[in-house]
């Protein structure tokens, strides 16, 4: 180790070698390289966590840039893994970063989380945070939390015991997920870039305290922040019991995490050039489910308008064409949508949900 | 009895930060009720209640001058 890179946390009081120690024989893993994720990993690496994994499946689109800050407007179209992990390696050369480019799901989060001691989930779905905090629960493994939603973030450690209590975690928080739709992420998506990074920010701080025994994490706390008022509001959690918490792999592997790329689901994702394909076919609706205030605004000559607040009505008409291709800003409601069709139309008719949202695809749409 | 309600995220948009002035609500229990009542959009959605900053995992006895906070979960990152 190279002493001089760590030189001013370690002269720091309260911190020191040992501290530094710690950092260097510590193993993490991110998941999710997104505005949190991105953060979080370039304190976590320039602070000389030794051993840094990270998990992400997707590409990076020219949406990201505000926000996550480890790519460039030439990454654009490569793989968020690889990118993130030669700027990091760039940026440490001392330290070992491991590159995880899947989904987790169920069948292979235990494997990958048992790999390291410390967990920080910067995802941006309520399957994979509640997927991510019952492995983490089973494993007994420590889970740093953060999150955002409009202007404001929530920030936690979970499965970590403090002197007071014993360990806590999100479901003590809340028992069981939203309904699809409840919490409208598509539609609410809209964050300034600079709350993630506060958060991701706030969250590899936690990390790095819990990692060196500094301060006083938030152990069975949940912070509120909020960027408006700049203020914050901490509470202190405590076990709540009355929900299931699977306690072995195999009622883990049983749990139903709503993951739509497990098993079968009726229904297809597709991406933009399946959906030219589709476009030739004769018998096919294409339908934007988003709410009329929402842009880009599609063709309505193309696209028909049944924004998900009407979608309901909708389902009790009846409407001729055989392919349904549904569509919205991100790929959430759509599947939400794509589910309730196959549930009424079941073999009579093909439904597609276009994967990503029209953010993902904007090229594909704002074409001329 | 005074309570101080502290709401955040979606939640904030329907109910603002206020001080009320209510008779009859002892407990945790009776002032979810009071604001699913007064507050109908609160009823479809998932939340938690902390009584002077600490999470209500049971119905709790509330005191005069007390903070009640209303929190939604949050996923986006």
């Amino acid at each position: 180790m190279s002493a001089e890179r760590y030189n001013r946390q370690i002269i720091l009081k309260g911190f020191g070698e040992e501290a530094q120690q710690k950092l260097l024989r510590a193993k993490i893993l991110v998941i999710g390289i997104g505005g949190l994720g991105c953060p979080a990993l370039q304190y976590l690496a320039a602070a000389g966590i030794g051993h840094i994994g990270i998990v992400d499946d997707d590409t990076i689109s020219l949406s990201n840039l505000h926000r996550q800050i480890l790519f460039t407007t030439a990454d654009i179209g490569k793989l968020k893994v690889e990118v993130a992990a030669k700027r990091l390696q760039e940026m440490n050369t001392q330290i070992g970063i491991i590159r995880h480019p899947i989904r987790l799901q169920k069948n292979n989060i235990l494997d990958i989380l048992s790999r390291y001691d410390y967990i920080l989930d910067g995802t941006d779905n309520f399957e994979s945070r509640y997927l991510i905090n019952d492995a983490c629960a089973l494993l007994n493994k420590p889970l740093i939390f953060a999150a955002v939603s409009g202007f404001e973030g929530q920030l936690a450690i979970f499965n970590t015991p403090d002197h007071l209590a014993a360990s806590t975690n999100y479901r003590d928080l809340f028992p069981i997920p939203p309904e699809k739709g409840e919490v409208t992420n598509c539609a609410e998506n809209g964050v300034l870039g600079v709350l993630p990074g506060i958060l991701g920010t706030m969250a590899a701080a936690e990390t790095i305290k819990l990692i060196a025994g500094i301060g006083k994490p938030l152990t069975n706390k949940i912070l509120s922040y909020n960027l408006l008022t700049q203020e914050q509001y901490t509470i202190n959690i405590s076990h709540g019991g009355g929900y299931i918490l699977p306690k072995t792999v195999d009622e883990f592997l049983n749990m139903d995490y709503q993951d739509t790329s497990e098993g079968p689901q009726g229904y297809i994702e597709i991406d933009a050039s399946e959906l030219v394909k589709l476009q030739q076919l004769e018998s096919i609706i294409l339908i934007d489910v988003r709410e009329k205030h929402e842009v880009p605004i599609l063709d309505k000559q193309i696209f028909t308008q049944v924004p998900m607040s009407e979608f309901g009505a909708f389902m009790n008409k009846e409407f001729y064409q055989k392919h349904v291709v549904l569509i919205c800003q991100h790929g959430i409601r759509s599947v939400a949508a794509a589910e309730a069709m196959q549930e009424k139309y079941g073999d009579a008719k093909k439904i597609y949900s276009l994967k990503g949202g029209i953010v993902k695809w904007r090229d594909h749409f704002l074409k001329p | 009895m005074k309570i101080e309600m502290i709401s955040f995220g979606k939640i904030a948009e329907f109910i603002s930060n206020q001080k009320i002035e209510v008779d009859g609500i002892a407990d945790t229990d009776a002032f979810k009720q009071y604001l699913e009542d007064r507050f109908p959009a609160l009823k479809g959605i998932k939340y938690k209640l902390a009584l002077n900053k600490n999470i209500v995992q049971q119905n709790t006895e509330i005191t005069n001058q007390a903070t009640i906070a209303i929190m939604p979960p949050f996923s986006g990152g």
